[in-house]
């Protein structure tokens, strides 16, 4: 496998798609919804499980009538489409949520709206098949804007030629378990270049591959072109489906 | 009045990609209050002294943050204590301290309120300041620097950073904050000398710089006839409204969730308890009042799990019926309650079984003392026989784990003590393997007694040490094996917390140095510095084991009977002499013990107190 492992990040957020499939016919009679959102500024900052978290709670807010996991410790089914990295804001994720009874989607949207966090805004809700396949299995890619703050754009397009030239990036692997194990970054990153940016920013733009297994990551692009250290403002701007 | 700019977001973000949980510095939570700056007379900063995580899950600042933006003319933002790492970056940037909401620097605020929760924020405090840009030392002060106040349990023995503020206040602040306000409003363009000497009028607040430390460890005394020898603490008589619109957490922290006190003060008198003799007297909040706080919380924040906070939880009167009603109300709704300091008893079980819909992962139980007899001494009323039975129940209804709390370095305690712990944990280990199998587990956390101000231990020396050192390498060599876990403090940080907490003025110029040499986050395994401290003690030639070693005699000054709690110190001494004969002082709902309460509030007593009618003085019905 080519691709870094990123569980560190959604342990209990993103569900194992195995488990998936086995609780689908327990899950068929329960209204599933769709919800594009946004993320900036400080919520950029927080992570996939405590952006789980917040789902939660804002749907509780709304009153919407959650679907809860049988068991000892009953948890809420929000399934993300991918784990978003600590300092990535968001222009378009997806989120799918199951209630207990259907709920009109635009209904949905105006609950919400009105009990989400400063931060964080609902761009759209509609009802998908029950029977879809879970978001993180239709993920292929994603495409991320990095802008760049206190670097020299000509330093920035050398590193983005270079990285583009090579064949094998070895990135460490994150994660205690996985102690000086390294993977090769370069395979993930399907697309990289320079774009424009309002000053003082120097614009990357990204497209990378996240597929179960095999995700590239933002940061560690830049940590792979040396803009480790450079002030970022980070933005997912698309999530590409399967189609 | 000028414009204070807030900081540009763009110098915030620019190094947050540097440091561990970003999170925490960027503000934005669901229920956070913004008010116009420009148009808000007064503008206040309630600090926390340690890192967000913590100074979140604080409740008291919950309370003043809704109490205090409820005002029209007040703004009230928040700061904590960021992490080294946040801390050091700021640092290299320049950026001063800020607040949350605004992003606006600390001290660019009227009044800077930081908890003084605990005696380990001392040295937080300094740093905290010092990040403001603000000078540590009130005499280094003027009106253009905030007014920097001090509450929290910490100010009733405030004297080893008593030189850093401008004003304590002794007791429950929801009482005396907004007096504080208006009085300061209305003195606020006079120097801050005459500001302070205006606030004098206000009872309950404690200004050091009209005091002074006499004799060796000393009484501190008036140096202004205006200032009050002695200062009662402040008392509201009923409690304050529940905060309802409690601020949402984006990142996680130590508490996440509501919380309800549902009971303020205690009626055990616990010896070595310092929370339940400076709260008293026991106030409750009734049942129907709470099941609609917590309906109304989880509309507004939409929380998973509700802490219903208090002393000594199964005391209330109305516990069982209010969870009842809890459970009841918002069956379906996916809420858990937790129940925190229950009592040894099977109705603690009866309850913790009513909550835990199926999860039974640990209980907690805390006996303090090994032996009957040193239970006696401490006055905690639970005989070992029935603390076994209390954990048959737990094993048989299913919980795994068992957590029993001790203290070690008890005024009067022998090594047959330990050997108490020793043998009841072992028998509790036995009665979990028998009933619940080899899946269960006792884990046995033992703590050094550190003699608090306001205790009927207050006279008492640490233990040294030996003493201590030893007693605990015996638990560590008896208490092993499988199913059996135990946790201990290092000697050093009790020694320091036992030093902040009695301490008198002198032990400012050692806090201050050892804030030089680099001590911070002193309630901090991973970041205490001890060598700074031993600097410290040395630089100032104080002398740390004569003030910690020796018994102090009943009849001499104290550092802190000039602050009263409402606890009389002739009760505290009747109280000692009790322990020292083994004898057990009975829960006071039962019968009055005359602690001083009834007389030193006259008049105020209400429904929600849990004092007797045949108080041990003046009692006026509300």
């Amino acid at each position: 496998m080519n691709g870094e492992l990123q569980i560190t990040d959604c342990e209990c957020s993103i569900q194992n798609p195995k488990s998936e499939i086995q609780n689908l016919k327990s899950e068929i009679q329960n209204p599933r919804y769709r919800l594009t959102f946004a993320t900036q500024r400080t919520l950029a900052y927080v992570s996939v499980l405590e952006l789980g978290k917040i789902w939660e709670r804002s749907l509780r807010r709304a009153r919407l009538p959650l679907k809860y996991s049988q068991g000892y410790n009953p948890r809420p089914r929000l399934h993300f489409a991918a784990p978003l990295p600590v300092g990535c804001g968001s222009e378009a994720d997806l989120l799918d949520v199951w209630l207990e009874a259907p709920v009109d989607p635009q209904r949905m949207r105006t609950a919400l709206t009105d009990v989400v966090p400063p931060d964080l805004s609902v761009i759209d809700v509609r009802a998908v098949p029950e029977d879809e396949a879970a978001l993180s299995e239709q993920l292929v890619a994603a495409e991320y804007r990095v802008w760049l703050r206190d670097v020299d754009p000509q330093i920035v397009q050398s590193a983005v030629t270079d990285f583009l030239h090579s064949d094998t990036l070895a990135l460490a692997k994150r994660g205690r378990k996985y102690r000086g194990k390294t993977y090769n970054l370069r395979p993930l990153v399907e697309e990289l270049r320079l774009e424009d940016a309002p000053a003082p920013w120097t614009g990357l733009w990204m497209r990378v591959y996240a597929r179960p297994g095999a995700t590239g990551r933002p940061d560690e692009v830049l940590k792979a072109l040396d803009l480790n250290d450079a002030p970022r403002r980070c933005t997912r701007t698309r999530l590409i489906l399967a189609v | 009045m000028t414009t204070i700019q807030p900081i540009p977001w763009e110098a915030i973000e620019a190094l947050l990609h540097r440091v561990q949980k970003p999170g925490r510095y960027v503000g934005g939570e669901y229920n956070a209050i913004h008010k116009p700056w420009e148009t808000t007379a007064l503008h206040m900063c309630l600090a926390f002294p340690d890192i967000y995580d913590l100074g979140m899950s604080n409740f008291a600042l919950a309370i003043f943050y809704e109490l205090l933006n409820a005002r029209p003319e007040v703004l009230a933002e928040r700061a904590y204590l960021p992490a080294p790492d946040m801390i050091a970056q700021m640092r290299q940037a320049s950026l001063p301290l800020y607040t949350l909401e605004s992003y606006r620097p600390v001290a660019a605020f009227d009044i800077l309120a930081i908890s003084t929760a605990y005696e380990q924020l001392y040295t937080n405090i300094l740093e905290l300041l010092d990040l403001a840009g603000i000078p540590l030392r009130a005499a280094d002060r003027d009106a253009t620097h905030p007014l920097i106040i001090g509450g929290g349990h910490g100010t009733f023995n405030p004297e080893p950073v008593a030189d850093f503020f401008d004003v304590f206040v002794i007791g429950e602040a929801e009482a005396v904050l907004l007096e504080l306000i208006d009085t300061w409003q209305a003195h606020r363009h006079l120097p801050r000398e005459d500001q302070l000497r205006a606030l004098l009028d206000v009872p309950g607040l404690y200004i050091p710089r009209f005091y002074q430390a006499t004799g060796e460890f000393g009484a501190v005394v008036p140096t202004d006839p205006a200032a009050p020898a002695r200062i009662l603490k402040r008392l509201l008589p009923t409690l304050p409204p529940t905060p309802i619109r409690q601020l949402v957490p984006n990142v996680e922290v130590t508490h996440n969730r509501a919380v309800v006190e549902i009971q303020r003060g205690c009626t055990r008198g616990c010896r070595f308890c310092q929370a339940g003799s400076i709260t008293r007297p026991v106030r409750e909040r009734p049942a129907a009042e709470i099941v609609e706080s917590v309906a109304a919380i989880l509309d507004a924040t939409g929380y998973e799990e509700v802490a219903l906070l208090s002393l000594s939880s199964a005391d209330h009167s109305e516990i069982k019926p209010l969870l009842e009603a809890l459970l009841e109300r918002f069956a379906g709704r996916h809420l858990s309650i937790s129940l925190p300091s229950l009592r040894i008893e099977s109705f603690s079980v009866d309850l913790a079984d009513m909550l835990s819909q199926g999860r039974r992962s640990g209980f907690t139980f805390a006996p303090e003392a090994g032996s009957d007899a040193l239970r006696r001494r401490i006055n905690k009323d639970i005989a070992t026989a029935d603390l076994l039975a209390v954990a048959e129940e737990v094993f048989r209804r299913g919980w795994r784990t068992l957590k029993l709390y001790f203290m070690l370095g008890l005024p009067g305690e022998t090594d047959e003590d330990i050997e108490a712990i020793i043998d009841l944990a072992h028998r509790v280990r036995r009665l979990g393997l028998d009933i619940g199998g080899r899946k269960t587990e006792v884990h046995v956390s033992v703590s050094t007694f550190v003699p608090k101000p306001h205790t009927t231990f207050q006279w008492a020396a640490l233990a040294d040490r030996y003493t201590v050192e030893r007693r605990q390498s015996l638990l560590r060599e008896r208490l092993r094996g499988r199913g059996l876990r135990l946790s201990w403090n290092q000697y050093g940080s009790t020694r320091l917390e036992a030093l902040l907490a009695r301490g008198d003025r002198r032990l400012n110029a050692v806090v201050e140095a050892a804030w030089r040499n680099g001590a911070r986050f002193d309630a901090w395994d991973e970041w205490r510095n001890l060598e700074a401290w031993e600097r410290a003690f040395a630089e100032t030639g104080f002398d740390v084991d004569a003030a910690l070693y020796r018994p102090r005699a009943t009849d001499e000054p104290l550092p802190w009977d000039h602050l009263h709690s409402g606890v009389e110190k002739r009760f505290f001494l009747r109280d000692y002499r009790r322990s020292q004969a083994g004898e057990l002082l009975g829960d006071c709902r039962e019968s009055c013990h005359a602690c001083g309460i009834l007389v030193n509030y006259p008049g105020m007593w209400t429904a929600e107190w849990e004092c007797p009618e045949q108080g041990g003085g003046v009692k006026s019905k509300a």
